[in-house]
């Protein structure tokens, strides 16, 4: 029963912060651009608009059954990210769980929609299912590295040892790993498919995207696995970099802190290409991810 | 063929099985003089043998179907025997009986395709003797070190002997595994192998490398660490062997992702597979070989289901381009679960076994402190994903691209069975990750002298690093699929089919039949605009090869020039060459 509880709750919660989330980034990218923009609740509106369309256009069961794998995919991503540390709520099933799961996992419910792309026949689609596919080869190397360094630290890969190692803010990864963060936070920027690695599924590119095909009520249930999936990066990433939180307030700030500065680097770059994307992550972050290794892994063990 | 052979031939594809089941002393019996001849069966030998257990029947089911190629099933039965004899032997001279009779039956079923040309039957014999004779070569150097035949830990060696041990049968197990750049004659040979054959040349002839690779680790106990020492926290020897097997996996993978026909494509995945079984065993740890023999399992039901499925397509469809096939997944449903699994498995995606694989390896990397081969090892498995669509989304989905496409049929049932059985094994083994550590992988640990990962239950993969339960996320994820699909269909509004396949969203046309609208070959071909990949596509085996041959010439041609010119003057240098070679010797009071 438990389970049950903390299940939904962990939904729901990930389902609030995430339009919420978003509404404020439309807000705050209008004000930087000059305009009012939208209210902070216009994401759930849409959301809950496109739940409500009285016709969704399928292309046989492939297409059906695509969005609803993103979306059981994103359920079980949220539900095995522990969200608060010391705490009996907000675990899900976590502790049945680890690091390299929770990254694998985040890429399940994408390559299921993609079956769904393909099988709607539109070639444009398939062309974004594959610009997607190459920018996430290059986004998970230097991201995966730095999370390695991460891992190495802690000798562990469970997130709950991770987080509990972090109490207090001298221990917090931020600050006893500082380039491990510095390495995935441009990879992370574009996990989140955020601008300047946008180029998938970016409001311009959506004629050839992964999502020309859905309409209404497939596209509510795309747009709600995004917003939750997001949210479940972003606890990620406050659980290993930012010491987790003991209740919900706390996460909250942490992950719109994170978000912020993910927001802000976002909104100063232009988009870049799908080959320059992944030829820039080969570059800089990686590059700067072999620096941290020979640093952090190399240099004290031939000292040693 | 009366139903007496086929029958026979059954019972002789479950051999393995039989031979697992009954097999509980050791045959030992002398030769000649000094040489004694031993069958045993070792915990390691077990496990390949269970993995031949598993695959033989099942590949032979579709190859008894009609009308059946008599020789190919006899050639059939001979490799099984050899590769049998191979596992068993406790001695190097039954092991390379074994050895030569698994190369030429294979080689003698690969012509049985009429696809098999002049190119890749040379190619194929001339590496797998080469392999034969440099396991030959390395035989002999053991006998004259040892003294005998045995497979045993060689303590006595000095080090010049162990390392050209090491290199001798190195190099020949790596020739089978297939690792850069001794692959060249894998993507030939597999892609035009008699379509059953290949999934047997995928699935299990490539593992004899990879249990070749291991015996070698217990012939030198200390091999990885004795040559060179420790590079952070495993062998400096096994960091090398590691780079080579993940870079035969990235390039491999690439080339793959640029392939236009499913076999060819197959064929590079598998090279690059098992360069990461190669990296495995490089670590060396007790966690990287549990991943190495896991990859193993897993590589070999993946591919054995893939290569079935791709036989049933092209058995009826007579395509295997990817360019001519499409849409087969209402014409073929079952190949396309088949399909669909299997990529799902050599992704490495959880819920299936290859995560529980990966998992194990990249634990292993991360005890060992080899961050940057794990880098390298994710781009790779990253990259994967792409080939692993293609496969999925060019035959299955999309349009139908030749007539034959839109008209074909489901395969039949003995295509079909094996396929249905392999899935149900895969998701068996990824429900409980723990099934195989404790059933399969822990014997061979203990067998090896190395700890055993050990599971508390059989749902769950545990390690010193953290480990998941099998069952909770396969709950979990059922659930939440059964949730979502039921709360959608709640929902008001209707839904209702497309039209036609013609009725999409393309851009402000209409699209109509002659629109070319299956994305099938040209899919990864954008890649090749990242420079690493452009750069990586661009060279070949084929060029190192040359290259190689070109510096051969060159070398030849300065050794050549020493015999040009005027015969007087060498022989005048020679007899210069003597007086002083004597005068010196005399002036040191030597004669």
């Amino acid at each position: 029963m438990h389970a049950v509880v903390d299940s939904l709750a962990m939904i729901a919660v990930s389902y609030v912060m995430g339009f919420l989330f978003y509404g404020f980034y439309r807000q705050l990218n209008a004000r930087v651009q000059r305009r009012w923009g939208p209210s902070i609740w216009q994401n759930f509106f849409d959301n809950m608009k496109f739940f409500f369309k009285s016709e969704t256009l399928t292309h046989g069961p492939m297409f059906f059954f695509g969005p609803m794998i993103i979306m059981a995919g994103a359920f079980t991503t949220v539900l095995f990210v522990p969200f608060l540390k010391d705490s009996d709520w907000l675990q899900g099933f976590s502790q049945y769980g680890n690091l390299i799961l929770i990254i694998y996992l985040l890429v399940v419910g994408p390559l299921g929609n993609a079956l769904a792309v393909g099988s709607s026949g539109n070639p444009f689609g398939v062309m974004g299912v594959t610009r997607g596919l190459t920018r996430l080869m290059g986004l998970e190397v230097p991201f995966f590295l730095g999370l390695a360094l991460v891992m190495l630290q802690h000798e562990t890969t469970s997130v709950h040892a991770i987080m509990a190692a972090q109490d207090g803010l001298a221990n917090w990864g931020l600050v006893t790993n500082p380039i491990a963060f510095c390495v995935i936070l441009l990879p992370f920027i574009a996990s989140q498919n955020g601008s300047p690695f946008d180029v998938v599924g970016a409001p311009v590119e959506v004629y050839a995207g992964p999502r020309v095909e859905f309409g209404g009520r497939l596209l509510g249930v795309l747009m709600t696995q995004n917003m939750m999936m997001s949210i479940a990066k972003l606890v990620l990433v406050v659980d290993l970099f930012m010491g987790g939180a003991t209740n919900i307030l706390v996460l909250i700030g942490k992950a719109f802190a994170l978000f912020l500065l993910t927001t802000v680097v976002s909104m100063v770059f232009p988009r870049l290409k799908t080959e320059q994307a992944v030829d820039f992550f080969w570059k800089v972050p990686l590059g700067l991810g072999v620096l941290a290794v020979i640093l952090t892994v190399w240099l004290p063990s031939w000292s040693a | 063929m009366s139903w007496m052979l086929r029958l026979l031939f059954l019972a002789v594809s479950l051999s393995p099985a039989a031979l697992l089941m009954a097999w509980d002393a050791d045959l030992s019996w002398p030769l000649i003089e000094g040489v004694r001849l031993s069958l045993t069966l070792t915990p390691l030998a077990g496990f390949f043998l269970v993995l031949l257990a598993l695959v033989a029947p099942l590949i032979a089911l579709p190859m008894l179907r009609r009308p059946s190629d008599v020789p190919s099933l006899v050639l059939f039965v001979l490799l099984l025997i050899g590769m049998q004899l191979l596992l068993l032997a406790g001695d190097f001279v039954s092991f390379f009986i074994g050895w030569e009779v698994m190369t030429w039956s294979s080689y003698l079923l690969l012509l049985r395709s009429p696809r098999t040309d002049m190119v890749t039957s040379q190619s194929y014999i001339l590496f797998n003797l080469a392999s034969a004779f440099l396991l030959l070569a390395g035989i002999l150097v053991f006998y004259s070190v040892t003294g005998d035949f045995l497979i045993r830990a060689a303590t006595e060696v000095s080090r010049p002997q162990a390392l050209s041990l090491v290199v001798l049968f190195g190099l020949a197990f790596l020739i089978k595994a297939g690792t850069l750049p001794l692959h060249i004659w894998i993507p030939r040979s597999y892609d035009q192998a008699p379509d059953l054959f290949s999934a047997f040349l995928s699935g299990s002839i490539s593992k004899m490398g990879v249990y070749g690779l291991i015996l070698l680790l217990t012939l030198f106990p200390d091999a990885l660490t004795g040559f060179a020492g420790r590079f952070l926290n495993g062998p400096a020897v096994g960091y090398l062997l590691a780079w080579v097997g993940v870079i035969t996996s990235i390039v491999a993978t690439f080339k793959a992702i640029s392939q236009e026909d499913m076999k060819r494509l197959l064929a590079y995945s598998s090279i690059a597979q098992v360069g990461y079984i190669t990296t495995a065993i490089g670590v060396g740890s007790s966690l990287a070989l549990a991943g190495a023999l896991y990859l193993a399992l897993v590589h070999t039901l993946v591919k054995v289901l893939l290569f079935i499925s791709v036989a049933g397509i092209v058995l009826q469809t007579g395509q295997r381009r990817f360019n001519d096939l499409g849409r087969l997944i209402e014409r073929m449903p079952i190949s396309f679960f088949g399909v669909l699994i299997g990529i799902i498995g050599l992704a490495g995606m959880p819920p299936l076994p290859g995560f529980a694989a990966k998992y194990l390896v990249f634990v292993s990397l991360v005890d060992a402190r080899w961050l940057l081969l794990l880098a390298a090892m994710i781009l790779a498995s990253t990259a994967a994903f792409i080939y692993c669509y293609k496969l999925v989304y060019a035959p299955f989905l999309g349009h139908a691209n030749s007539p034959e496409a839109r008209e074909a049929r489901e395969a039949p049932w003995p295509y079909l069975v094996p396929q249905v059985i392999l899935m149900g094994l895969l998701v068996l083994f990824g429900l409980f990750p723990g099934l195989a550590i404790d059933v399969l992988i822990d014997p061979v640990l203990v067998g090896l002298q190395m700890a055993p990962i050990g599971s508390e239950s059989w749902a769950k993969l545990s390690t010193a690093y953290g480990g998941y339960d099998g069952v909770v996320l396969m709950l979990v994820f059922g659930t939440a699929f059964a949730l979502v699909t039921g709360l959608f269909l709640l929902l008001r509004g209707r839904m209702r089919r497309a039209g036609s396949p013609h009725d999409l969203s393309f851009a402000g046309e209409v699209p109509t039949a002659e629109t070319p609208l299956h994305y099938g070959a040209g899919m990864g071909r954008e890649l090749r605009r990242i420079p690493l990949v452009g750069w990586i596509l661009r060279q070949g085996t084929q060029g190192f090869y040359l290259g190689l041959a070109g510096q051969m010439r060159a070398a030849a041609a300065l050794l050549g020039t020493l015999y040009v010119g005027r015969p007087q003057t060498w022989i005048l240098i020679a007899v210069v060459v003597f007086a002083l070679s004597l005068a010196v010797q005399a002036m040191m009071g030597g004669l």
